[in-house]
């Protein structure tokens, strides 16, 4: 295998994430972490390549996150699966909400700028 | 699990950069190793990189969980790459990685660089 490093996520993130789940006086050798590491790649190019293939037959060029959350599922990921929706719904939530602050704080800005000086006719008759 | 943390980091988070950020994993590294995966994937959502952070959390979570199962009946403290091996070997759902890590027992010595959490 060539090295390949930049495909895959970096080790100490994945360390960490493991640590987080074991107790704390469990120890981790580094070619575990190293196995793990290429095994967390090849799950997300498994999840991909099935979410991709759904994009393929449904004629869409964009992998979004619903397909992501599918392919879990369809692969057998259902606990996975279940839990990201959650996640992706939160983000979504949380996406729509910025956007109405921003138009919240776009329509104060306007309204700070003071109404629009309405033309005084200067209109004389002679 | 961390989930009142979930919120938080996605508030804190920012767009899909190089940086790690809150996110335990980093989302462009993550959109690479997608695009890798095949030639077909031409388009990437900004979400998918996202709900892979989460799902890949949780992968790794259950792997190592189930890796470490084997650890204990091998009455041992240190996870080694055959627990991995073997926890793949016994859950269904890893069967997609049985050629990986049988293809990484073939290189036995597994060093052990004693690791714990600080």
């Amino acid at each position: 295998m060539a090295n390949e490093h930049d495909k895959m996520l970096p080790i100490a993130n994945v360390g960490r994430i493991m640590k987080q789940i074991l107790p704390p006086t469990a120890k981790i050798s580094k070619q575990a972490k190293e196995t793990m590491q290429e095994c967390a790649s090849e799950f997300i190019s498994f999840v991909t390549g099935e979410a991709s293939e759904r994009c393929r037959k449904e004629n869409r060029k964009t992998v979004n996150g619903d397909d992501i959350c599918w392919a879990l599922a369809s692969l057998g990921f259902d606990d996975c699966s279940n839990a990201v929706v959650k996640y992706l719904n939160k983000f979504r939530e949380f996406e729509q909400e910025r956007a109405a602050m921003n138009q919240i704080n776009e329509d104060e800005d306007e309204a700070a700028a003071g109404p629009s000086n309405s033309s005084k006719s200067k209109y004389h008759s002679k | 699990m961390r989930q009142a943390g979930t919120y938080s980091r996605i508030l804190s988070g920012g767009g899909v950069s190089g940086r790690t950020g809150p996110h335990l994993l980093p989302l462009a590294r993550i959109k690479k190793i997608m695009k890798k995966s095949s030639v077909d994937v031409k388009m990437i959502s900004g979400e998918a990189p996202l709900v892979f952070s989460k799902a890949c959390e949780l992968f790794i979570e259950e792997l190592t969980k189930r890796s470490w199962d084997m650890t204990i009946q091998g009455k041992r403290k240190t996870l080694h790459k055959e627990d991995v091996a073997s926890a793949v070997a016994t859950t269904d759902v890893f069967d997609f990685l049985i050629e990986l890590v049988h293809r990484n027992a073939a290189d036995h010595v597994d060093d052990v660089s004693e690791d714990h959490a600080p």
